[in-house]
């Protein structure tokens, strides 16, 4: 019991100590998780849109695709992203295996189909009356899609906050792509997986620490975003 | 000016729509009224380019919009206000200011007129989803009018709104209405609604149009036995003029005879319309044992009451007098002339209360 408090106390004093090598790590993970997030939303809300108004054959079978990848383990991701950009694999030419962009790439994937996925739901929650009242309006497409973006505003924003978090946290995926390079590819989460595996409990409490501590701030902003706008009703 | 000619559209084989030739004068409150699935709201859908008649023409300021590439720019010429409008998930004043904004044109105070005009100035900065259904209506027609349209299309706007509230809207909205000279063409199933907000009027039954006229001839004077039926003519029945003096119609109803005043010829058969609230009930004098024709009507007939209901804020008598008739009296006659089911009493109304449509010209048997 004493070694874990131990870890917490030496663990509060490397968070507050702001170490530079700790600091290096929390960096990387914020860039490489924000960068993703920011990618997803760019791909996935649009996309989950379009799958809910439009109607194609196959419809249902997408949508049941996007709902399995909502649940991908990242750790499956993290395999088929190395044999994919291994030098052998089909985008080894892009040299992206043990950096911060096959990185990025391995938690975009993961991320994509959640955010997708829930602008997939939110648009198809909007009431049916929206789409005839916009155009009655006078609307163009893109200035309907713009209106039906800022009606499910709130929904979007959790989306955000759902992928935002299932990437920030995951390490199988980060593991298998970056490699743990320190200086390099080492993110917290991989970071604390290894001081723990090397009996550094201390250290790999601060990180635990550090990584719940920025989520909770990250997932604060945006739920502040979020409730002021529905404060408002 | 509007006019549609030859408009037909047919859905899952089944005929919708089918307007052969109406023409709407600019600058006026046309109304539809119909019945539910009479294809009231179809054929505004399709003026509003939503829906793609089979085939016809709508000629809208010189031009067949059915024709029009650039449904857009029609659009923003004109508005449209559903039964059910959306409100977006904003304040009321981005709400009315959204069609503005999405023809890339400023408010200058357009908004705030608008707002004050439908009296909801106060609700400005609160959100759409805290108003009531009432001040939500206010804010759509609001919405509708903040362009300026030319063309306005009202499609039973007043649905779910209380009767009392619905009656201070219609006052409202045809004040802005004729401020802004748009021309309008509302639709509902509400007869009351549709006296309120007319200039002209068009009875709609079954996808076609079958009167359009003034509203005091729709409902004085209806042109079919399904528009009679519609507008609340009560008692419709079958007769044949058999003797004629000037403009006067002596007309066989069974064993009966009702006298009309009508300029149908001797030999025609008719049907026979008779509102309930142009009827008479009085008590027979039992001591002459005879009626008592103590007043002008030309038409009385003894009857026996065979049902009384509440009807609004009268009571609906159902008689039987040779031929189904039905008369409206208020509660204080019910009492007064103790009016009970089995009752024999008087009918009375005049010739010039009795109109008739001549008979087969439609599908108009009973």
């Amino acid at each position: 019991m004493n070694f874990i408090l131990e870890g917490f106390r030496k663990g509060v004093i490397l968070l507050f100590g702001l170490d530079s090598g700790v600091l290096a790590v929390l960096k990387l993970s914020l860039y490489i998780s924000i960068l993703a997030t920011f990618i997803a939303v760019c791909i996935g809300v649009p996309l989950g849109s379009i799958i809910a108004i439009k109607r194609f054959p196959l419809k249902k079978i997408i949508i049941a695709l996007i709902n399995t990848g909502m649940g991908l383990p990242p750790v499956v991701v993290g395999l088929f992203a190395v044999l994919f950009l291994s030098r052998n694999g089909p985008l080894g030419f892009l040299q992206w295996l043990y950096t911060p962009k096959g990185m990025v790439l391995a938690q975009v994937i993961i991320a994509t189909p959640i955010i997708t996925g829930l602008s997939l739901a939110a648009v198809q929650s909007v009431d049916q009356r929206f789409y005839q009242q916009i155009l009655a309006l006078g609307a163009t497409t893109r200035q309907s899609i713009w209106v039906l973006l800022k009606e499910i505003r709130l929904s979007v924003l959790a989306a955000v906050i759902a992928g935002f978090g299932s990437i920030i946290s995951e390490v199988g995926a980060v593991m298998m792509v970056g490699g743990n390079i320190k200086g390099q590819t080492r993110v917290l989460t991989t970071a604390t997986v290894l001081e723990a595996h090397m009996g550094n409990f201390d250290i790999a409490i601060a990180l635990g620490l550090i990584l719940l501590t920025m989520s909770f701030i990250v997932n604060l902003a945006l739920t502040f975003i979020q409730q002021s706008k529905d404060r408002q009703k | 000016m509007i006019k549609i000619e030859n408009l037909k559209l047919n859905f899952s084989g089944r005929l919708n729509l089918l307007v052969d030739n109406l023409s709407i004068e600019g600058g006026r409150i046309f109304t539809i009224i119909g019945p539910n699935g009479a294809g009231k709201t179809t054929l505004l859908n399709i003026i509003a380019l939503f829906q793609k008649p089979d085939n016809g023409s709508i000629q809208i300021w010189g031009k067949d919009i059915l024709k029009l590439r650039d449904k857009l720019n029609f659009r923003r010429n004109i508005s449209f206000v559903f039964s059910q409008p959306y409100l977006f998930n904003e304040t009321v004043y981005n709400n009315v200011v959204l069609p503005l904004r999405l023809r890339g044109m400023r408010d200058t105070g357009a908004v705030d007129e608008m707002l004050d005009l439908f009296k909801i100035g106060h609700l400005k900065m609160n959100m759409a989803a805290t108003l009531s259904q009432g001040e939500k209506h206010r804010v759509a027609l609001a919405r509708a009018f903040v362009t300026r349209p030319k063309l306005i299309l009202l499609d039973e706007p007043f649905l779910s709104l209380d009767a009392r509230f619905k009656r201070l809207l219609i006052n409202e909205l045809r004040r802005i209405i004729k401020l802004s000279k748009a021309t309008v063409i509302f639709v509902t199933q509400d007869q009351f609604e549709a006296l309120a907000l007319c200039d002209t009027m068009a009875v709609m039954v079954n996808g076609k149009i079958l009167q359009h006229s003034g509203p005091e001839d729709i409902f004085a004077r209806p042109g079919s036995k399904e528009v009679a039926d519609f507008v609340g003519i009560e008692t419709i029945v079958e007769g044949l003029i058999c003797k004629k003096e000037g403009n006067l119609c002596f007309i066989k109803v069974k064993d009966k005879i009702l006298e009309a005043v009508s300029e149908y010829s001797e030999g025609d058969e008719v049907f026979i319309c008779i509102r309930p609230e142009d009827v008479v009930v009085s008590l027979p004098d039992r001591q002459a044992g005879k009626r008592m024709d103590t007043n002008s009507a030309r038409n009385h007939f003894n009857a026996i009451i065979i049902n009384i209901e509440p009807w609004r804020l009268e009571y609906k008598l159902s008689l039987d007098c040779g031929f189904n008739l039905v008369a409206f009296v208020t509660a204080q006659s019910v009492k007064n002339l103790d009016l009970r089911i089995g009752r024999e009493i008087i009918a009375s109304f005049k010739a010039t209360a009795v109109h008739l449509i001549r008979r087969g010209s439609q599908n108009d048997t009973i």
